[in-house]
């Protein structure tokens, strides 16, 4: 009966930051076989996770409410992609640091930055084109666990624009700056919009 | 030595044995007790205490570590569970996963199941639907199964009786096929929701009518819910992590701590009931085997009366297990028809839609709860080319979007500033009847054991020919009720689902009237051996396409008035 309204519920929470591929790559969607391959560990070095830290504050900068940096958001992408994120988006993220690495991104001036990361975002349509075309043909693959290891997982910027997301909406400091957070809201009632009225987040 | 065996037998010995502690266990325990048994409950998983046991029940949506999401290898690991859409980061405390007890799927079955005191009272969906004489009588004028041995007017009053203790939302809508109960307030529907009600009045004469979910939450606490410590419904609709308020109905909340208060009862966790003993020379049942989980080791317990709630499929396996020189093949199956004629609910289908009305308003809040389109189809008599028919949820939604282009302040700000949907969206899903059959059973493996050394069940449950025209209907028929409503972009959808999955599987140890033919009299009593009670899941005979739970709940009380009356006449 509410199982419908649980899930429209799941992704409320999140905010709906997650996307259906991004959903997909965390096993819930799609068939979990197709995904089953685990990894070890990132290794990340003190420069990336500065890279992801310096990314994850240009999504959400600090403005006069909090930024990424400020409520834990790099700490929270290290962690989801270790806990939740299979070989293949291992694979992609790391892409995505080592290009920013060898691009030389923390040494680029605040306008190299912004267009660095544009030209990664242009190229992420493309790269989303393959992985759905890869999705769909690794799905019929008799031979998934071979096709698994060199598979490309979801773009980094993806990867990382989503978990930002994620990350600050979902943190404490990011929903109360930004919704008004109503845990027990004791009713369900018609309403009206006001004007400049916040989001309501249960 | 024979006076220590004597006083060891003593304390091992109670007036009455409950095997299981979910919804209908925990109903049992309330009502023994409460006439004056000295109880045993009987619970295989660990114990959960109400409040302090539920550790995800206070966290706000930061303090789970992974905001909702598994980590990798939970789905891999629990193909089975993780299809369960309550199962998730704040509630996996709460599911037996995949590799915990191992089960042989004859044919796909994605059997659900939470061993923990309480059982799945904490995460079922809390809808309380009444049967309906139209169900009762179903299998005889339609001719499937069995004949019922009781009618709705034999439940009726144990109906309000359960009602009025567990606390249930609903408004008294006047239906036949869903009779009115003991309410509280209902919840309210919404604007859409409302339109579409009237919309279908008026299209169907009253035929199809759309009215609020009846639920298990209290909307206006009475002073019996206070007196059980539980309060008003938050609509924090957060309910699978368990209710620190008691909002909603689950044997932890409400019949576990009302049996203990009696003094009478005695609450035993970690016990995996093997089988019920059978005494050849007394011609009944004088107790159980269980194994403790942590020790290994066999221990046994003696009662006058056992009642056996294990869940429907496991109640199966318990009395297939209880096999003597009597009852080679499980208790009380003479007929041979034990762990037959199992069923469930088709939950695949659905339907979803937009309507372009109302765009000026929204909804402010939550509601554990949504509307419920009771079954029209075949309800006075047979029209269609298939038996029986469906129940659907309804609800209207008024969603919201931003814009989540680019990144920096201009992505801030514009999450900040949503628009709403120009369109509310409407979903229903399909709550269809399935027929049981013979075809549809479940048995013991003879080789593959649990790691309890219990046998495996088998099961082999299936869709068959009846369900794929019903939902056929589903579609056509919601589609044309969408349409008459005027809504738009109407989609439907099959799921394609396993059974299982609707968690309201049934049946298998079946009342009826006739020991040929059924397992168990109308007073859910196994005919060839009466002081065992199976008033769980297994006992039913037809599934209806109502949840189930409240009326496992009224059979449970009503049997456990019989037991006590009987025990008393000394008839057991």
């Amino acid at each position: 009966m509410q199982r419908r309204e649980a899930l429209a519920k799941v992704s409320l929470l999140l905010g709906g930051a997650l996307s259906g591929p991004t959903l997909m790559a965390l096993g819930r969607l799609g068939t979990p076989a197709a995904a089953a391959t685990l990894r070890d560990k990132l290794n990340l070095s003190a420069q990336q996770k500065q890279i992801i830290a310096e990314v994850a504050e240009m999504i959400i900068p600090r403005t006069d409410t909090v930024g990424a940096k400020d409520v834990g958001v790099p700490a929270f992408i290290e962690m989801m992609i270790n806990d939740c994120y299979h070989s293949p988006e291992h694979r992609s993220f790391m892409a995505g640091l080592t290009e920013l690495e060898g691009l030389k991104f923390l040494q680029m001036s605040a306008a190299q930055k912004t267009d660095a990361l544009k030209q990664i975002e242009q190229k992420t349509k493309e790269q989303m084109k393959a992985y759905n075309a890869q999705t769909i043909k690794f799905g019929d693959n008799q031979d998934l666990e071979a096709m698994n290891a060199v598979k490309l997982g979801l773009p980094f910027w993806r990867l990382i624009k989503e978990l930002t997301l994620l990350g600050y909406y979902t943190s404490e400091g990011g929903m109360k700056a930004s919704f008004e957070y109503v845990p027990s809201p004791g009713k369900l009632e018609l309403t009206k919009l006001k004007p400049g009225q916040k989001t309501i987040v249960y | 030595m024979s006076n220590l065996n004597i006083s060891a037998i003593k304390s091992r010995t109670y007036d009455a044995i409950v095997i299981g502690s979910g919804i209908s266990g925990g109903w049992a325990a309330k009502e023994l007790t409460g006439k004056g048994l000295k109880t045993l409950v009987l619970e295989r998983g660990r114990e959960v205490k109400h409040v302090v046991d539920y550790p995800t029940a206070q966290l706000h949506p930061w303090e789970l570590p992974h905001r909702g999401q598994l980590k990798t290898g939970v789905a891999e690991a629990n193909p089975v569970v993780s299809k369960c859409y309550a199962f998730g980061e704040a509630t996996e405390q709460f599911f037996v996963k995949d590799a915990e007890h191992p089960y042989i799927q004859e044919k796909p079955f994605d059997w659900i199941r939470g061993y923990q005191m309480g059982g799945k009272s904490l995460l079922w969906a809390r809808q309380t639907q009444r049967w309906s004489e139209f169900d009762f009588e179903g299998p005889a004028r339609d001719g499937f199964a069995v004949d019922w041995p009781i009618r709705y007017a034999d439940i009726a009053p144990w109906y309000s009786y359960v009602e009025k203790f567990a606390g249930i939302s609903g408004n008294r809508d006047g239906l036949p096929q869903l009779p009115d109960g003991e309410f509280l307030p209902p919840h309210e529907m919404n604007c859409v929701e409302q339109h579409f009600s009237q919309s279908m009045a008026k299209e169907y004469s009253g035929a199809r009518p759309m009215i609020i979910g009846r639920c298990a939450h209290i909307t206006k606490p009475q002073p019996i819910h206070l007196e059980q410590g539980r309060s008003k419904c938050a609509h924090r609709t957060l309910c699978e992590r368990g209710c620190p308020l008691g909002g909603y109905f689950s044997s932890n909340a409400s019949t576990l701590p009302w049996a203990a208060k009696t003094g009478k009862m005695t609450f035993r966790p970690d016990s995996v009931v093997h089988s019920i003993i059978y005494d050849e020379k007394k011609q009944k049942a004088t107790g159980v085997r269980i194994i403790d989980s942590n020790t290994k080791q066999m221990e046994e317990y003696y009662a006058k009366i056992i009642f056996v709630n294990a869940a429907a499929l496991n109640t199966n396996l318990i009395l297939l297990n209880s096999t003597s020189n009597r009852f080679p093949n499980g208790l009380g199956n003479d007929s041979g028809l034990l762990g037959k004629y199992v069923a469930f609910h088709n939950y695949r289908a659905g339907i979803n839609a937009t309507y372009e009305g109302y765009l000026d308003k929204t909804t402010d809040g939550r509601r554990p709860n949504s509307g419920y389109i009771p079954r029209f189809r075949n309800l006075q008599k047979q029209e269609t080319d298939f038996l029986r028919g469906y129940a659907s949820g309804f609800g209207a939604d008024r969603g919201q979007k931003d814009d989540r282009n680019g990144w920096g302040e201009e992505l801030k700000t514009g999450i900040l500033k949503p628009k709403m949907n120009d369109f509310w969206s409407v979903g229903s899903h399909m709550m269809g009847e399935t027929i049981p059959k013979e075809s549809n059973y479940v048995a013991l493996d003879k080789d593959q054991r649990d790691p309890w050394g219990i046998p495996q069940l088998r099961i082999s449950v299936d869709y068959d020919d009846n369900d794929v025209k019903m939902t056929k209907d589903f579609f056509e028929q919601l589609t044309e009720m969408y349409t008459k409503a005027g809504f738009k972009n109407i989609r439907t959808y099959d799921s394609n689902r396993t059974p299982g999955l609707d968690i309201h599987e049934m049946g298998g140890v079946r009342m009826g009237k006739d020991p040929k033919t059924s397992l168990l009299n109308a007073w859910n009593q196994l005919h060839q051996c009466k002081n065992v009670f199976v008033t769980d899941g297994a006992s039913m005979t037809s599934t209806s396409t109502q949840n189930p739970s409240l009326t496992y709940m009224a059979l449970t009380a009503r049997a456990a008035d019989y037991a006590v009356k009987e025990l008393k006449k000394k008839n057991l």
